[in-house]
């Protein structure tokens, strides 16, 4: 059980994004072929799926390996996540060329403070208890 | 090693340690054991729920920030 803490640090990193992806797709399938959303996600969808999944991951790693002994608190860790997330996901957007629609940049001054709250809440509780589940909190 | 030795090993073995008085418990150490894992389970903090309602309703106030969640989370 006291094997390869890194490892179990990463996947119970990856494992909440990943289950969650689930439904952000069956949301994303359902208004972009149904309701003919004309948004074409598909092309920055690698962010949500790939991306954000290992930053998840890595990002838990790093605090396994270096935070948890100076006793950080994880939700603040994890809550910081998204200050690299959101700059990520812009960078993503511009680099494949795809048109971000103005109204999300008129709700970034409330969505990020709901994402960093969000985050704090989800690392603290759900990744902390995954931690402590597999023997490395 | 012989008998003879393994004897003496004894013999020197229990010299040095000295048989232990009072090896019984006090206390019956169970009930605190109980009522400190009963204290454990307080759930989350006021500040916490605070935080939550918070964000809650932000997202039910402005409901645009949804998208923007999913494609970060």
């Amino acid at each position: 059980m006291y094997k390869h803490p890194y490892l179990r640090a990463y996947l119970a990193g990856i494992a909440i994004p990943t289950a969650f992806l689930l439904a952000i797709m069956t949301a994303y399938t359902i208004d972009r072929y149904v309701y003919d959303m004309p948004v074409p996600i598909e092309r920055v969808i690698v962010f949500p799926m790939a991306a954000v999944p290992n930053a998840w991951g890595l990002w838990n790693l790093i605090f396994v390996a270096f935070l948890q002994k100076r006793h950080i608190p994880l939700g603040l860790f994890g809550g910081a996540l998204p200050l690299l997330l959101v700059p990520g996901g812009y960078l993503v957007a511009r680099l494949l060329n795809f048109t971000i629609p103005p109204v999300a940049f008129q709700v970034v001054p409330i969505g990020l403070p709901i994402a960093l709250i969000v985050y704090y809440l989800v690392w603290k509780y759900f990744v902390g208890f995954l931690n402590a589940e597999l023997g490395i909190a | 090693m012989s008998d003879r030795e393994i004897e003496e090993m004894k013999k020197l073995a229990k010299e040095a340690l000295p048989a232990l008085r009072d090896a019984e418990l006090g206390r019956d150490l169970w009930p605190a054991m109980v009522e400190r894992l009963s204290t454990q389970r307080s759930g989350m903090p006021w500040w916490d729920w605070v935080l939550l309602a918070g964000a809650s309703a932000g997202i039910l106030f402005v409901p645009g920030v949804i998208p923007a969640l999913l494609y970060h989370l």
